[in-house]
């Protein structure tokens, strides 16, 4: 079975994304939170609210550190492992892709920078616009790698050349709604992930009393209030998706006939393994979305009666709740790429004809060091996020300095 | 050639170059850190100063793949079909080295952060020797065992290290006790001298069988001259007052060549694509430069106390 560099490819890149995803929905659920703390703090000129921004900034930065690395992998690695995709789809698939690292990372990463290191450099109001520059451009980011998702789905808004997809309508690409879909699943998916690792957060200092700036009482209130809006919207923008399942694209029959097309489906049925993914994926983002949708109904309940802040029986519980978002995003993205086999793009490109062809060694080699380094750094990052979360406000990364700690440099520098 | 591609062709190049240019830093000095840091005082602050700069300069390489797989799929095929095992490992050093960046400064132990550093400094000579060899590939029309390929490699390695010192001169002046940046600064002169020698032997070699297959030859030898010549300005200088500027251009001249005098598959870019990206493009770009502009100018000086990364 690990001969075969098809399903080594396959793998790694499940693998990579699947990481990819988990830092992403982070950075997206938690990212207009902060923000929304920052313009808040810069208004009222509020040094609690200054306090959290460093804080939950922090977990911020850990997390988008290990979303930078996978998602620089996840580009190349779309780039070196499936060649003919892009050989093919090149001027549909990756457009989107290259306005993504254009118009989003490249500006997101560079107000990222801006704002760590603009602190002590910039005035408030300056230093929450890069911030501002970094969430808008981090939905854009999510927004433009949907629109290539989506387009692997539902393929629509070009035509054949020579057995190249040359891009006639980019109304179509960017209004396919196997996109729009997905992107309003995924942001609103993503804000529970945001809203959970927050709530848990907060009930484990909650659960200590340990809330001197008023961050977690705050983290509490916010998270329940997500709670009881986002997976309704999860749900209804996911359920929408099932009414795409089976309906062939817009453009089936530009590369394959329709006999052609069955013929390839019924030479491939996906096979026990295949088949046994799917339906696990499946339940497990059913079943963690039918526990999801009860919590935040729940915690508005118990709000009133200060459960929020005093009930420990209460608060000791949700310090796990963040393990259900995120199984159920993994379940979903599973769910929904294997449900495309055999096809890489739907009835245009099977995933077979996609591959790089490369030695098995070459695949092996590759999966085996991608996979261990992903692995420990998954492992670092998650530490790391749960050492942070634990210390709190005083020992964050982007914690203010203490003053008893000796400047290392106090002469004036010479520059050239 | 219509502007629509003759402007994406421009782009790629753009962002190709501007990466050598602006990360040649951060990857040079990356290298430098075992010879111009002694000492966990000394390190932290060759960290702290490539940090500001990492992030902002890898996105341009990141964009450059972008337009690479956008708009020239085949040109993005051919270098993927010759130069994949290049590419995978350049990949993986670079994950090697930012993991190194990212994490160094979250753990405060001795052994955790020499970790950090190993990393960073062998991500940084990896990257920079893949790169050697990914110029020396496309010249040559796919990876050739030749002298060119090795002598190519030893000087894109040199002008990444060059950059590098000039770097590290200007920006790890501190107190009187920290001797970086003198140290970055006398390594400017053996290094251009190096580099120079490298480039004479390379285009020597460029003659023998196995060397670099060109499209046209005049633009090839006019820009080995500017290298010569950039790299011969500062071979008797020590310090960063002129090879700040010379191992810029010097580091450029790989990356032109590529891109005007390598026999590489084009394209022209269809038109619904190239307007699509270009229409979606323009209104970012403002945003894209100022970001750019404002975060070097606002880290110029180097940062005084322990930021994120250092």
């Amino acid at each position: 079975m690990l001969e075969d560099p098809l399903l080594l490819a396959r793998l790694q890149f499940a693998l990579t994304a699947a990481t990819h995803y988990m830092f992403v929905a982070l950075t997206l659920g938690l990212a207009p939170y902060i923000l929304t703390t920052q313009f808040l703090a810069a208004l009222r000129g509020d040094r609690s609210r200054m306090t959290a921004v460093r804080f939950w900034g922090g977990l911020y930065l850990v997390n988008y550190g290990m979303g930078i690395l996978s998602g620089l992998v996840m580009e190349l690695q779309l780039a070196l492992n499936w060649s003919g995709l892009h050989e093919m789809f090149g001027y549909t698939f990756a457009a989107p892709l290259a306005l993504e690292t254009m118009t989003a990372f490249f500006v997101e990463s560079t107000f990222l920078g801006l704002w760590i290191f603009g602190w002590d450099r910039m005035g408030r109001w300056a230093h929450l616009a890069c911030f501002a520059v970094v969430t808008a451009t981090a939905y854009a980011s999510a927004w433009w790698v949907l629109v290539s998702n989506g387009f692997l789905r539902n393929p629509t808004g070009f035509e054949m050349v020579d057995g190249v997809a040359h891009l006639t309508d980019p109304v179509a690409l960017m209004t396919n709604p196997a996109a729009t879909m997905a992107f309003g699943h995924v942001v609103s998916g993503a804000m529970t992930v945001g809203a959970l690792v927050v709530a848990a957060t907060s009930a484990y200092h909650l659960v200590r009393r340990d809330d001197p700036h008023g961050i977690f009482r705050r983290g509490i209130r916010y998270a329940a209030i997500v709670m009881a809006v986002m997976p309704m919207f999860v749900v209804t923008f996911g359920g929408v998706q099932f009414g795409l399942f089976g309906e062939a694209p817009p453009t089936s029959g530009l590369t394959y006939t329709a006999e052609e097309i069955a013929a390839i489906e019924a030479a491939s049925p996906g096979g026990p393994l295949l088949n046994g993914v799917n339906a696990t994926a499946d339940g497990l983002m059913m079943s963690m979305w039918a526990v999801l949708f009860f919590l935040g109904p729940v915690m508005l309940l118990v709000w009133p009666f200060g459960g929020l802040d005093r009930w420990r029986w209460f608060l000791a519980p949700l310090v796990v709740t963040p393990f259900a978002p995120y199984l159920a995003s993994v379940g979903g993205w599973v769910f929904r790429e294997t449900n495309r086999q055999p096809w890489t793009v739907v009835h245009h490109l099977t995933t077979a004809d996609a591959v790089t062809p490369m030695t098995p060694v070459a695949a092996v080699a590759s999966f085996a060091f991608f996979t261990v380094a992903f692995a420990v750094l998954a492992a670092v990052t998650y530490w790391l996020l749960v050492r942070y979360a634990r210390r709190g406000p005083g020992g964050g990364p982007l914690a203010e300095r203490r003053e008893e700690e000796p400047a290392e440099l106090a002469d004036p520098v010479h520059t050239f | 050639m219509d502007v629509l591609s003759f402007a994406s062709t421009a782009l790629l190049a753009l962002f190709f170059v501007g990466y050598l240019v602006l990360a040649g830093s951060d990857i040079g000095l990356g290298m430098l850190m075992p010879h111009v840091a002694r000492g966990p005082a000394q390190r932290r602050r060759v960290v702290s100063a490539i940090a500001p700069y990492f992030l902002a300069s890898e996105v341009w390489l990141v964009a450059a793949v972008g337009v690479l797989a956008g708009l020239f799929p085949l040109l993005e095929h051919h270098v993927v079909a010759e130069l994949r095992p290049v590419l995978a490992a350049m990949l993986a050093a670079w994950l090697v080295r930012d993991a190194g960046l990212w994490l160094r400064a979250r753990v405060a132990g001795p052994r955790w952060r020499l970790g950090c550093d190993a990393a960073i400094v062998a991500g940084s000579w990896t990257v920079a020797a893949t790169w050697g060899l990914t110029v020396a590939g496309m010249l040559t029309g796919g990876l050739t065992a030749s002298a060119f390929t090795v002598l190519c490699t030893a000087v894109v390695m040199a002008l990444f290290a060059l950059r590098g010192a000039a770097f590290g001169a200007e920006r790890l002046v501190g107190p009187a006790d920290a001797e970086s940046a003198d140290v970055a600064a006398r390594v400017t002169r053996p290094l251009s001298r190096a580099a120079l020698g490298a480039t004479v032997l390379a285009a020597a070699a460029a003659l023998l069988p196995g060397g670099p297959e060109l499209s046209s030859a005049a633009p090839a030898v006019i820009l080995a001259v500017v290298l010569a010549g950039a790299l011969a300005a500062t071979s008797g200088l020590v310090g960063p007052m002129l090879s700040r500027h010379t191992s810029a251009l010097a580091i450029a001249v790989p990356g032109l060549l590529v891109a005007v005098a390598a026999q590489l598959p084009w394209a022209p870019v269809p038109a619904g694509t190239g307007v699509f990206v270009w229409v979606t493009l323009l209104p970012a770009i403002p945003v894209m430069l100022i970001g750019q502009v404002w975060l070097y100018r606002m880290t110029r000086r180097p940062a005084v106390e322990a930021t994120f990364f250092a």
